[in-house]
């Protein structure tokens, strides 16, 4: 959800036939999106594939923050006033509400206004002081007022589902997948976030590359992979870099700045992808203590710094 | 923020009211795997029995799993009572005592209304003791009208070496009621019987008749008794390599109670041969098997070889020897063949005697019934399963199965060498499995 919908929104997917599999891509949430398909069956392959590629459509359409057409533009611009809310989100609500309260509000989805001082270009621009702190009044997720079908936000506040939009997606379509094809394993992977349905049929582990800094480079890496979530959460190419300090693009809400010594990426295994990227973005959080943080969590997980 | 604090279960929790809403009363009903079959076991003018099946097993997650199954069995039919085949045509009370019935001159007599259903519940549970080993316990019941049963059982298994060993132990307990038709048959009783020819037979060799006469005949001991079994059983799971996989069983059981076949009777014949009478048989009260256990899986490029081969014995001296084979060809991504052979070999009970002769001093104990005789069995069979596009299994089975009961050393006198004291069984099993 970070880019918006061209008009060009049905794009078609791809299908390529590998060699114990059918692989089905298309674009969307400015990510490569990719099903890995357990199958040898080309039809149920391409139809689990449009299916997957019709619910991210789905949810970039209604919360993502560059359309003028959707609930989260009319949650933004309602001014103050209540705002009629679906049960998805509502849900989504309540789920960012408990991240709020498990991370003691460093994960808060109202921090995105913050970006009007930061643009995490890989350039020296660091912002203001001044700007930052004009900023941080109107970060505050406690703020929120929401039951399970209004919500009413402070005119100067902004919401933005960024911070789990895709791995919701991944986690959406997965279940999709399960439904329809329930004991088939499939494994969707949008910009590595990661999800797979269940094991294989022979049992046989997903080999999936993963991009994670080592040092200065960007490197794939591969990961074996039978059954569950993994996202990574980092600052491959979102960062700024003044006088040798890197400045990562994961915002600490209470102080408006980057949070510092923060790893470079971080991976984490969960049995739900969206579970996966929480830990993954609370991780970065923690700055110098991130490794200590995912340790307490009994999570597989892959450091970088 | 809590840094030390572990948050995965509040995340979880979260996670799973996020994706999986309304999920009380739908889950109870997803996550259900169902493992329904239909079988028939038919046996050449004996037993045939319809057995239904219906497994499920659900996931709680965190390897917590809970296995339930009902069996529904109904057996209809004839079965071998124990007497001895005449030259001439015979006459048998029933199982009961009550009414009696003709058999054919050289046949072997059977009970013919044999008829019965049997309901049995099972249910299991599986959970981690840590993360390295696992306890299940289970419960089972199972009701026929003149048996009941009542298990239960418990098991600890421990993985070593990264889960490539597995060591378990395991108890079971079972307690049976045995409530025969007509009674507890007085071991050694006579059943009334006599001998002679009956012109009005029906096409099947039975005719029936009225025998409330015979009745009063059969001595009774009581309405019923009852068997406890205890089961030890000790196992080893062993990865090899990649492709192999060995497993290691050791089992005990002692079985106390009432263990004699309340059916099933002996001939008393004279020198010529000729049946006098017939007597109910006895058995020991206790039996304690052993048996050992060692089946090797082998994976193939096209499919998976499995090999099993088991010994029992006992101290009522029935020795068994039984090699199984199985042999899974993968015909395609979601089908494949499955060929099978059994070859099963068992030596006779100490007691066990095809016939007790004239005037001579009864033994302790007795028993003419083939199954704890000598034989060797074999079955042949063929699966095919297949993988529909909704990922449901579904599967047909086809076997042939043979019994060949054996004289274990008895001479037998006059005109029984004109008979065929150990008819062999021959069986078709037919089998539907769909797994959804």
């Amino acid at each position: 959800m970070e880019i918006g919908l061209t008009n060009n929104e049905q794009a078609a997917f791809t299908m390529q036939h590998k060699s114990d599999h059918y692989c089905g891509r298309f674009y969307a949430m400015a990510s490569p999106c990719e099903l890995l398909i357990d199958t040898q069956d080309e039809k149920l392959a391409k139809q689990l594939t449009s299916i997957a590629q019709a619910e991210v459509i789905r949810i970039e359409k209604k919360f993502s923050r560059y359309r003028t057409d959707n609930l989260l533009h009319q949650i933004n611009h309602s001014q103050g006033q209540s705002v009629i809310i679906d049960d998805e989100t509502y849900r989504l609500l309540q789920f960012a509400n408990t991240c709020f309260e498990l991370s003691d509000g460093m994960f808060d989805l109202s921090s995105g206004v913050l970006r009007k001082a930061w643009n995490f270009n890989g350039s020296d621009q660091l912002p203001s002081p001044e700007l930052v702190s004009s900023l941080l009044p109107r970060v505050g997720w406690q703020r929120l007022r929401f039951t399970s079908n209004e919500l009413i936000m402070p005119a100067d506040m902004e919401l933005d589902f960024g911070g789990i939009g895709k791995e919701y997606a991944v986690d959406c379509v997965a279940k999709l997948c399960n439904q329809l094809a329930p004991k088939l394993s499939v494994v969707v992977n949008f910009g590595g976030d990661i999800q797979v349905t269940c094991p294989r049929k022979k049992d046989q582990s997903w080999h999936i590359g993963i991009e994670s800094l080592q040092g200065e480079d960007l490197t794939a890496q591969l990961l074996h992979i039978k059954a569950g979530g993994l996202a990574t959460s980092g600052d491959a190419r979102r960062f700024l870099l003044k006088n040798g300090k890197r400045y990562s693009h994961i915002l600490n809400p209470n102080t408006g700045y980057p949070v510092e010594d923060a790893p470079r990426s971080v991976t984490v295994a969960a049995s739900h992808c969206i579970q996966a990227g929480l830990l993954a973005t609370l991780a970065l959080l923690q700055g110098p203590e991130a490794e200590q943080f995912l340790q307490n969590q009994n999570v597989q997980f892959w450091c970088y710094r | 923020m809590k840094k030390t604090i572990n948050i995965t279960a509040a995340l979880a929790s979260a996670t799973c009211a996020l994706l999986h809403p309304y999920a009380s009363a739908n889950d109870m009903l997803e996550g259900w795997k169902v493992d329904t079959s239909l079988m028939y076991y038919g046996e050449t003018d004996r037993v045939t029995a319809v057995e239904t099946v219906i497994a499920g097993q659900k996931d709680f997650g965190d390897e917590r799993l809970f296995t339930g199954k009902i069996v529904i069995d109904t057996l209809t039919g004839a079965s071998a009572t124990g007497a001895v085949a005449q030259l001439t045509a015979q006459t048998v009370s029933r199982p009961s005592g009550q009414g009696s019935y003709t058999v054919n001159a050289g046949e072997t007599p059977l009970d013919n209304t044999f008829k019965d259903t049997r309901v049995q519940v099972d249910g299991q549970w599986t959970q981690p003791w840590s993360d390295v080993s696992r306890i299940t316990t289970g419960l089972h019941l199972s009701t026929e009208h003149d048996y009941y049963s009542l298990g239960f059982n418990g098991s600890y298994a421990h993985d070593f070496y990264n889960k490539n060993t597995t060591l378990s132990g395991g108890l079971a307990y079972s307690y049976d009621v045995i409530k025969p038709e007509g009674g507890l048959p007085v071991p050694f009783s006579t059943k009334t019987a006599s001998t002679g020819y009956s012109e009005d037979y029906d096409d099947d060799g039975y005719i029936e008749e009225d025998g409330d006469d015979n009745y009063a005949n059969d001595e009774r001991s009581g309405s019923s008794d009852n068997k406890s079994t205890i089961d030890v059983l000790f196992g080893l799971t062993q990865v090899i390599n990649r492709r192999m996989l060995m497993q290691f069983n050791l089992g005990v059981s002692q079985i106390n109670g009432y263990s004699t076949d309340p059916y099933k009777v002996l001939s008393i014949v004279n020198d010529q041969g000729l049946t006098q009478s017939l007597v109910y048989e006895n058995r020991p009260d206790s039996r304690i098997k052993t048996f050992a256990f060692w089946q090797t899986k082998y994976a193939l490029d096209f499919g998976v070889a499995d090999f099993s081969y088991r010994f029992a014995t006992d101290d009522w001296k029935v020795d068994s020897h039984t090699f199984d084979s199985r042999l899974r060809i993968n015909l395609s991504d979601s089908s494949y063949l499955q060929p099978h052979f059994r070859y099963y070999n068992q030596s006779a009970a100490e007691f066990f005697q095809p016939f007790l002769m004239e005037g001579q001093a009864l033994p302790e104990f007795a028993t003419a019934d083939y199954r704890l005789g000598e034989m060797t069995a074999y079955t042949l069979g063929l699966k095919y399963g297949m993988e529909l596009d909704n990922g449901d299994e579904l599967s047909f089975r086809l076997e042939y199965y043979q019994q060949s009961p054996k004289n274990a050393g008895f001479t037998e006198p006059g005109t029984l060498k004109d008979v065929d004291l150990y008819p062999s069984v021959k069986a078709v099993i037919a089998q539907v499995n769909y797994r959804f």
